[in-house]
Parts: structure tokens; C-alpha cells; sequence
């Protein structure tokens, strides 16, 4: 079988990728490019007798190097052209072309055909563009050019056969191929000055492209030549031919180009309609205008939020019981606690399940999530998102391009920042990238909804509507303080890229297209995320579990828990079936049987399920199948009654023992240690282990506060009434809580999101300790100056929300500096 | 001197010359931005900034300040 290796290369919004996913199926891998995070995305495919591999190179305007897309795709190309490397070489380029915007397509054409391997152009959207009133002769393109030409429709499937026997009959007469070259009259001189130069290179490269791309100052190909050439030679064809002709190369190419790819245009199509409004025209007329602009973006963002984030929420209702039986099965087979006398191994899989069940219940709303955004990319409507909202963002060294990732992140109360930094990607200003990934954490993730509520409910009864709002509306202030602070210090000289962004003709999406790029965000987010939350979850558990009870406590415990056992022992001592029950194992067995038919009865949804339990559990043992459902059965029901009151004192003195341990274990010292620090923010140990915690999954921060609060009575008491007896806590402690948790550290598993998304740990450690001094620097202020002031709870938070925004204000009309490649004759 | 961003919706106009370098240069070349190529503004945005043109027969948005380094005759 014959290999092929085809490089697949155009601009953006072209529809390269329908074009990738119409020939390459669903086999296909995306990582990241060595060292960048450019997506690589390769396919594999079979046609006849071959084997073709296809690479999709970023979406590029142009292919010199001026940002990162460019680098990487040129680096391939150069990389994977080479006969000697060990890598199979690259065949074959097919160029996908937008047909409808054929002649800026073009500019990129004509690069790629000077590179010296065999173009095929594939003009895609042939159909939109046939609707259009564009009638493109291909066959005359193909003449031209020199190369064969395909026309297809990615989106409706069409060509896609075509195109791979072009592909096979390419690689046939390979052999046959002569380069490709286009007068550049002027210029011709200095670029064989150039090559000449470059006689001695043993690039394995032409020498004329390298030529060019030399006169063009590009910097990948001049660290490519190296030694070979010195850069004052380069620098002394430019300066002589800008004498000569008073012109600069680069736009003396780039002009040549155009016009080149304008002859084209001219002699080989013809525009029906010149002058019709196109869908897209008149859609923009209402989506960019300068009155509805701003509601319908509102609208489409509230829809997003409320079809993923709400109904996705509801979603999780049907998948929670998967996850549950999963878990109960999981606990089926590990072994039992002998009373209350837990096996670690037990603890240790219940903590990793409970810990893994976290993360996957999210899985729905991110899928839904995903979907959403991929068919807002095809759509085009996210370029007019940045278009709309860029004045704004641009005054805190952010993006147009910024709005999507800070909603998703939760600029209404509930969102993730796991979705909304994987969707900073596309940012191409990177230092509002960069911002944006670090800022979209403050916002208010939904895991942060339960504690609020919890604090709230404890601390804030009456003014609760008045606090929410102060809580979901200070995110977005704090979200654009944090970017200009951020973009004025640490990322001050980070690169950034000039606005100038194509607002590209609105497209119907594909479902495939869709699905498959949905799907693979969420593997990337089960494979990632998820594998390193455990590791994590791992020493978290350790911290906990160690060093454990001391020998006192345990035998403390164990007195405790005989007297209950002694208290039921004699309860049903004259119960007819006391021979059933009358060792310490058996009441073990059947408190555990108990137990473990009460989890899954709940977890079980229908009334055949729970039949279907019935008849398990009857099966296992009739016996104390009778206790648990006693019916009319007098001495059953006795014992019935009395197993319920040990299962609860069970759970008492596990509570009691897992309290202690907290206290007692590592991280309870850290929790303790950091008390001389988070004092001035009013903050104890317990609050310190429970932010500690919450960084596993934010999750947790209110159930290990639940637990730490119940009071020992078991009396139903809610979480809030505990809270707000027993913590000794006043409302001003609260407001500090809340603000603290408001600027809290991202979870794990945005960490992991940050570390890929910016590529290097350094940031990720920023990321999670610039926000914990912030935190603690908020709170103790907000706290310390409420003391001093004796201000209340509300009125703390109040004075707080009102110094961020108008700090926030006073900066918006600060001047920025996000423009440093000012320059030229007017500056002059 | 008539620069682009003084330019308001509808009008027409042909590139002159580009009064920058380095990445915004070769960015606005790539696009299109080339010697007597025409271009039309279609629309500021809502807030007044960006702008959109339309040149090579497609649209794209532009920043007022960098448009102003873009000179234009009518």
C-alpha cells in the first residue's frame, strides 16, 4: 500500500475542517503542536491502493510568520518537506479555498504554490457561492495556475470522492512536477542576487522561495538558512531595490500578489449580481445595529446560559442516577465495616468515587456547552460578538474576543471556568489571551452557588435578594480590574496583535461538524481534567486520613460505640428473632444490609427499579428482608425500629470520628498554621480547611463546612441554622468569607485548563496563588476596616462592591495602552 | 491627508499608503490592505469603535486607532 502525506492548508473560515471531517471520517487525533498551543489535528483515510495521512495546518491569511498560526504552519512545511528527516515528507498540499471570497483566498494560493510541492486548490462552498450568482470557471483557474482544481461543498458532502483520486493522481505524476514560478519584474534581480547566495545552503528547500521569503524579512526562514547567508546581504537587496524603486518589498509582494490573484478573479469569474444584498448583508443590518446590536448579544447570551447551564442542569438529573448506581456498585465490592470500624481501603474508594462522580456529573452541560459554542464559531456570529463589545473590554487590555470565555466562565451567577478558558483559544491578541485565562476564574463558577447560599441563608436572611446581586454583578468589575492590572504589570510585555478581524459571511453548521468537535472537547476534558483531579483527590485524601485518630480517641469511640450496641442488644433481647441477631457480626451484617438497601432505594428512580431492589435484597437474605420491610409482622417491626436507631448512631459516631480526624490531620494543621495570617480577615482553621478542600472541587468547601458545624445532637437541623449557631460567627465574618471566596483560587481542574491553555506551569502557579493574596488582602481590609467602623454584614459588602466599581470606572477612562506598535511618519 | 478612520459610513475610498510597520503592516497586507485597492465603511459598531469596511468583496472590522495610520484618497 502507498503512503501519502498531505498538508492541508487555507485560511480561515474557509471550511478546511468540514473539508478535513468530509475525507478523514472520524479518525482522527488533535494535540497540540511542540511547544505552542496551536491545535495539530491528523486524519487518516484509505482510498483505493493508498494510505493518506492528512495533516490540517492551522487556518492562516498568509504564510509568513508573524503570528503564531503562521509559525507553526510554516514550520511544518519546512520540518516535514525535509527527504532526510525521519518523518515521512509531506506530498501534497491541498489549498481550500472559500469560493465565495476567492480573490483574498487567493493571496494565500499563490504562496503556497511558490513553496515547491504539488498544490491542488479545492474550491469549497461552491454551492453558497453558485447561489451568490458566481459563476467560477475552474477548468481556466486550473489552466493558470497549473494545478489541478476540485470544486466541493464540505458542508453538503460533495466532492469529497473527487478530491481524493485528484489526491492519488497527484501523487502518480509527482515526478512530473515543475516548479512553480511567477515573475516578479523588479524584483526578479535582487531575488537572484539572493539565491545565489544561497548556492552553498544544503536546505532541501527550493532556493527561489527561500529567496522571497528572505526579501520578505521572514524571520522562520532566516534562522532556517542560518550561516549561510548574512542578514546585511538581505538587508542591502532591500535597501537597494526601495532606492531604486521607491517601495518596500514586503508590501511591494504582498501588492503583486493581490494583483496577481486579481487577474484570476477577472478572467475566470463572472458576478451576476453585483450589486444584491447578500443574507449576510441584511442580517448584519439588524445583528450590528447600533440600537438592537447590544439587546439581541444580551438575548443570545441568556439563551446560551439558560440552555446549557439550566437545562443541562436538569439533564444531570437523568445521568445523576448513573453515576450513582455506579458508585453503589463500586461500594458493593469493597469490603464492609465491621460497625464502626470502617476498612480504609473502604474510604479510600468511597472518597475517589465520590471525588470522580463530581467532576463527570458535569459532563452533560459541558457537552451541551461545547455544542453551543461550535455552533456559534460556524455560524460566525462570534467575530461580532468581539465587534460589538470590543470598546469596552479593549479599555481593560482585553478583546472583543474576551466576551464569550468571561460569560461562560459565569457572568451571571453559575457558569465554569473549565469551558470558558478552553474557549480563550481563539483570542488572537495574546496578551488579552493570556488576561482573559487568568480573569475567567473570579467569575462565578457554579460550584460556588451552593456556598454562597449556605452563608447567605446562615448570616444574610433579610437582605439575601440585595447580597446575591452584589455577589453576581462584582464579578465582571473584578474580572476587569484584575486583566488591567495584570496587562499594565506581569504581562505588560507579552505580545499583542493588531484588531483587524474578518467578520466572515454567516454559515448554516454542519451536525457532524458539531458533534465531533464537541465530542472531542469533552474527551480532552474526561482524558485531562479528570485523570489528574484523582491524583490530586489522592494527596487530599492522604491529608486528611493522616495521622489519623490518636489511640485515646479510638478507644474513646469504641466505648461509644458499645454501649449503643449494647442498648440495641437489649431492646430486642425477648424479640423472637433475637438468635438472628444475637452476636456482634450479625447486627454488623444486618445494620450494613440496612444501610446499603436505604442508598439504593433512593438512588432508584421508578417503581419497577425499586421492585426489582425488593426482589434482589430478599434474595440475598429473607430473614432481614422481613426486618426491613416488617409489614404487619409485630416482633419484625420491633427490630426494625431498633436497627434504625443504631444506623443513626452509627452515622453519629462515624461524624463524630471524621470531625476529629479533620482536626487532627494534615491539613487540619495547615488549616490552623495559616490562622495568624487569615485572622485579620476573621477567618479560623475551619473555615481555612474548608477553602483548603474546596480546592479539590469547590464542591466540597460546603459539605466539609456542613460537617465541621453539625452540631453532635442528631437532630435535623439544616446546614444554615447549624452554621449560624454554632460557628460563633457574626455578619461581618460572613461578608469576609464571601469575598474571599469570591476572588478563591480556581479548582483543580481549571488549573489544568490554565497550565494547557498558557502552556507552562509558571502561570498555573500564578494563577493560583496571585488570587489567594488578593483574597486574603480583600477580605482583611473589607473585615479590619468594617471593625473599625463597626459596619454590619451588608454594609461592609456594600462598600466593598462600591470601591471596585468605581476603581473600575476611574480605569475605563484611563488611557490604555494596548497599541505599541504606533510608530511610522506620524509619529514624526 | 485623509485618514481612514475620519471616513464615515458608505463612503468610498482608495489605500494610499499605510503609515506603519512591522506586524500591523504585514496584517493589513495580508488582508488586503494593498496600494489603490478600494474600500468601503459599511458601519461603526455599536459603541462607536470599531469600524467595518469591506475590501477585496469581504467585510472586516478595524480599530479606529489603527485605521488612523491608514491613508486614504476619495
Amino acid at each position: 500500500m502507498k503512503q501519502i502525506k498531505v498538508g492541508l492548508a487555507g485560511q480561515p473560515n474557509c471550511g478546511k475542517s468540514t473539508i478535513f471531517n468530509l475525507v478523514s471520517g472520524i479518525e482522527q487525533h488533535i494535540a497540540n503542536y511542540p511547544g505552542v498551543t496551536v491545535d495539530k489535528k491528523v486524519g487518516f483515510f484509505k482510498y483505493e491502493d493508498y494510505k493518506v495521512e492528512m495533516v490540517d495546518l492551522p487556518g492562516t491569511y498568509s504564510f509568513s510568520s508573524f503570528s503564531q498560526e503562521e509559525k507553526v504552519a510554516k514550520k511544518f512545511i519546512i520540518d516535514e518537506s525535509n527527504p532526510n528527516s525521519k518523518e515521512k515528507s509531506i506530498d501534497i498540499i491541498v489549498n481550500v479555498i472559500d469560493s465565495s471570497n476567492l480573490k483574498r483566498n487567493l493571496y494565500l494560493t499563490f504562496q503556497l504554490l511558490e513553496i515547491g510541492i504539488p498544490v491542488i486548490v479545492v474550491l469549497n462552498m461552491i454551492d453558497i457561492a453558485k447561489n451568490r450568482g458566481l459563476e467560477i470557471d475552474s477548468k481556466k483557474i486550473s489552466k493558470m495556475l497549473s494545478c489541478p482544481v476540485v470544486e466541493t461543498s464540505g458542508s453538503k458532502s460533495i466532492g469529497g470522492k473527487e478530491l481524493m483520486q485528484t489526491i492519488a493522481n497527484t501523487f502518480e505524476k509527482k515526478t512530473k512536477y515543475e516548479e512553480f514560478k511567477i515573475n516578479y519584474e523588479e524584483l526578479e534581480v535582487h531575488i537572484q542576487k539572493i539565491e545565489k547566495l544561497l548556492e552553498n545552503s544544503k536546505s532541501h528547500l527550493s532556493k527561489r522561495w527561500l529567496a522571497i521569503k528572505l526579501l520578505e524579512e521572514d524571520p522562520t526562514i532566516l534562522e532556517h538558512v542560518g550561516s549561510n547567508i548574512k542578514k546585511e546581504e538581505i538587508d542591502k537587496e532591500i535597501e537597494s531595490f526601495h532606492t531604486l524603486h521607491d517601495k518596500d518589498t514586503i508590501s511591494f509582494l504582498a501588492t503583486f500578489r493581490y494583483d496577481s490573484a486579481d487577474v484570476i478573479y477577472h478572467e475566470c469569474v463572472k458576478n451576476n449580481n453585483i450589486n444584491k444584498e447578500t443574507l449576510t448583508d441584511k442580517i448584519d443590518k439588524i445583528v450590528l445595529n447600533r440600537i438592537f446590536a447590544i439587546p439581541i448579544l444580551l438575548f443570545i447570551i441568556f439563551l446560551v446560559y439558560e440552555i446549557s447551564i439550566v437545562y443541562g442542569y436538569k439533564l444531570t438529573d437523568y445521568t445523576w442516577p448513573i453515576l450513582a448506581s455506579m458508585k453503589n456498585f463500586i461500594i458493593d465490592i469493597l469490603p464492609m465495616a465491621d460497625f464502626t470500624k470502617v476498612p480504609m481501603i473502604t474510604d479510600f474508594f468511597i472518597w475517589m468515587t465520590n471525588s470522580s462522580i463530581a467532576l463527570l456529573n458535569y459532563i452533560p452541560i459541558f457537552f451541551i456547552l461545547f455544542a453551543l459554542i461550535a455552533i456559534m464559531e460556524d455560524v460566525g456570529y462570534m467575530p461580532r460578538m468581539a465587534f460589538i463589545l470590543d470598546k469596552i473590554f479593549k479599555k481593560f487590555g482585553l478583546h472583543g474576543q474576551s466576551t464569550l470565555p468571561l460569560v461562560l466562565g459565569g457572568a451571571m451567577v453559575g457558569g465554569c471556568a473549565v469551558p470558558g478558558v478552553m474557549s480563550t483559544k481563539g483570542i488572537s491578541d495574546e496578551r488579552a489571551r493570556m488576561a482573559t485565562i487568568l480573569t475567567v476564574p473570579y467569575m462565578n463558577c457554579l460550584a460556588k452557588v451552593p456556598f454562597y447560599t449556605l452563608l447567605l441563608g446562615a448570616f444574610f436572611k433579610p437582605e439575601m435578594a440585595l447580597m446575591m446581586f452584589f455577589i453576581s454583578t462584582i464579578t465582571i468589575f473584578i474580572a476587569l480590574l484584575i486583566a488591567k492590572l495584570l496587562t499594565t504589570t506581569v504581562l505588560k510585555t507579552r505580545q499583542t496583535a493588531p484588531f483587524v478581524m474578518e467578520l466572515p459571511p454567516y454559515h448554516v453548521p454542519t451536525i457532524k461538524g458539531v458533534f465531533i468537535r464537541s465530542f472531542q472537547k469533552v474527551w480532552i476534558y474526561i482524558k485531562k481534567v479528570v485523570t489528574i483531579v484523582l491524583a490530586v483527590a489522592v494527596i487530599l485524601f492522604a491529608m486528611l486520613e493522616f495521622p489519623g485518630l490518636s489511640e485515646d480517641s479510638i478507644l474513646k469511640y469504641e466505648k461509644q460505640s458499645e454501649i449503643y450496641l449494647a442498648k440495641f442488644d437489649k431492646q430486642i433481647k425477648n424479640n423472637k428473632y433475637y438468635q438472628l441477631v444475637d452476636t456482634k457480626n450479625e447486627v454488623s451484617d444486618l445494620l450494613n444490609y440496612y444501610d446499603r438497601y436505604r442508598a439504593k432505594r433512593m438512588a432508584a428512580t421508578s417503581k419497577e427499579d425499586a421492585k426489582q431492589l425488593d426482589k434482589k435484597f430478599k434474595l440475598i437474605n429473607a430473614d432481614y428482608y422481613t426486618f426491613l420491610k416488617p409489614r404487619k409482622n409485630k416482633e419484625a417491626k420491633k427490630i426494625n425500629r431498633a436497627i434504625r436507631k443504631l444506623s443513626r448512631d452509627r452515622k453519629k459516631v462515624l461524624r463524630e470520628m471524621k470531625n476529629e480526624k479533620i482536626e487532627n490531620s494534615i491539613l487540619g494543621m495547615t488549616g490552623r498554621s495559616l490562622e495568624p495570617i487569615t485572622q485579620y480577615a476573621g477567618f479560623d482553621w475551619k473555615i481555612n480547611v474548608a477553602f483548603l478542600s474546596s480546592f479539590a472541587a469547590r464542591e466540597s468547601a460546603v459539605a466539609t463546612l456542613g460537617s465541621i458545624y453539625e452540631n453532635n445532637k442528631a437532630d435535623s437541623k439544616r446546614a444554615e441554622e447549624a452554621m449560624a449557631e454554632n460557628s460563633g460567627y457574626t455578619p461581618l465574618h460572613a461578608a469576609a468569607i464571601i469575598i474571599f471566596m469570591i476572588l478563591t483560587p480556581p479548582c483543580i481542574a481549571t488549573m489544568i485548563v490554565v497550565k494547557m491553555q498558557t502552556n507552562s506551569y509558571k502561570w498555573m502557579v500564578f494563577a493560583i496563588f496571585f488570587p489567594v493574596f488578593l483574597g486574603i488582602a480583600m477580605s482583611s481590609l473589607t473585615f479590619t476596616v468594617g471593625n473599625i467602623f463597626s459596619l454590619s454584614g451588608v454594609e461592609a459588602m456594600a462598600a466593598f462592591y462600591f470601591a471596585i466599581v468605581f476603581i473600575t470606572l476611574i480605569l475605563a477612562f484611563y488611557p490604555s495602552k494596548s497599541i505599541n506598535w504606533k510608530g511610522g511618519l506620524n509619529k514624526v | 491627508m485623509i485618514m481612514l478612520d475620519t471616513l464615515s459610513k458608505g463612503q468610498k475610498a482608495k489605500i494610499k499608503k499605510i503609515r506603519t510597520d512591522g506586524k500591523l503592516l504585514r496584517r493589513l497586507l495580508d488582508m488586503g490592505f494593498v496600494m489603490n485597492s478600494e474600500i468601503e465603511v459599511i458601519r461603526e459598531a455599536p459603541l462607536f469603535d470599531p469600524m467595518e469596511l469591506k475590501i477585496q468583496n469581504y467585510y472586516i472590522s478595524i480599530r479606529k486607532s489603527e485605521a488612523s495610520l491608514i491613508e486614504v484618497k476619495i
